[in-house]
């Protein structure tokens, strides 16, 4: 089972976190941080958007409350998502450690896959499986995000941007393919259009934050009323 | 650049920082979901509303790494990176299922392009 969770990851997830955090190598580099910072973020942190915000935040000179809340926003969708997966991984007797440790791992990636594959499998195997899934992925970024800390300023400037423009790319990929109705498209598209503007007039660091609570607060509201069947 | 806290200033301080203003922010909403994880109805209007608020988070950070961003990505004109991130939402709209092939379209675009900008 653990052999799966390694394969399953290898055979492309793992390859689009590992890119996609190729850019936080190089975001830690440009503020002065050292590479065990970066690395550390992809391990502790494991959310893409979240390492993102920190280091180019602090790159902008962002307040660090701005920069706590901005993230803690940001990762604010890990409570829904986290929620939704844990009945698929908790067992008889499973210690709240473990729960904690599987919980931690709960991120765009493992999030889909686990809640495409797991409700297949054996309830016993189900935990050894995401681990497997997750550690892999979490092993291929944390080598991303070391080479990225090194290699992304000796590339020429055509390949050096297009590893730079993974996480935002990759980012709206995960967003599209996440859509559920069209009040997330309406989220999607206010906060592309909100950010910009928010970023000239609103200083200090809060420009995403109330980008964000904007676009989402009207995107809330679009939403449709009734669940279908 | 945003400046350490003085009095916890020092050699650790990037880690003491990554752990309080990166990691605690993030880790938090796993371990209420923990905790909580019997309590919380995932289908609640208040939890709708982070989602969007999440969502629309999530996107603005994508305008912001377009609009104003790090690094070489900077020398790449403004008209091929936005070109990039049309190229990834038209593949994702035709199969929502096609991520991979979504995120290397957006990437032909932007290398393409920027290696054309380049030596034009």
């Amino acid at each position: 089972m653990a052999l799966a969770g390694m394969r399953d990851a290898l055979s492309l997830p793992a390859w689009v976190v590992g890119f996609g955090l190729v850019g936080i190598g190089s975001l830690a580099r440009d503020v002065g941080y050292p590479v065990e910072v970066a690395v550390l973020s992809t391990i502790l942190v494991w959310a893409g958007p979240s390492q993102v915000i920190f280091f180019a935040s602090i790159a902008t000179g962002a307040a660090w409350s701005a920069i706590a809340l901005a993230i803690g926003f940001a990762s604010l969708r890990f409570l829904p998502m986290t929620v939704a997966i844990m009945p698929l991984l908790q067992r008889p007797g499973q210690s709240v450690r473990m729960q904690l440790l599987l919980a931690h791992y709960v991120a765009v990636t493992a999030w889909t896959e686990g809640l495409r594959r797991l409700p297949g499998m054996p309830p016993h195997q189900r935990v050894v499986y995401f681990l497997a899934f997750a550690n892999t992925c979490m092993l291929v970024s944390s080598i991303g995000t070391f080479l990225g800390y090194y290699l992304l300023g000796e590339l020429p400037i055509p390949l050096a941007a297009g590893l730079l423009c993974l996480t935002p790319i990759f980012f709206l990929a995960s967003l599209s393919a996440g859509l559920r109705h069209r009040g997330d498209i309406v989220a999607i598209v206010l906060g592309l259009a909100l950010a910009p503007i928010c970023d000239r007039f609103i200083g200090g660091g809060f420009d995403l934050i109330v980008a964000g609570l904007v676009a989402g607060t009207i995107a809330f509201f679009f939403r449709p009323r009734k669940r279908g069947p | 650049m945003t400046q350490p806290i003085p009095w916890l200033d020092g050699p650790l301080w990037p880690y003491l920082a990554l752990l309080v203003f990166a990691v605690l922010p993030t880790e938090i909403w796993r371990w209420l979901a923990v905790a909580f994880a019997r309590r919380i109805d995932p289908d609640s209007p208040a939890l709708e509303w982070v989602r969007a608020v999440a969502t629309a988070l999530l996107a603005g950070i994508v305008a912001k790494l377009i609009v104003a961003p790090p690094g070489a990505l900077a020398a790449v004109p403004l008209f091929i990176r936005v070109a990039a991130l049309a190229a990834t939402l038209a593949v994702m709209l035709v199969d929502r299922r096609r991520l991979l092939f979504a995120v290397l379209a957006g990437e032909a675009v932007l290398i393409g392009g920027a290696w054309l900008a380049a030596s034009a």
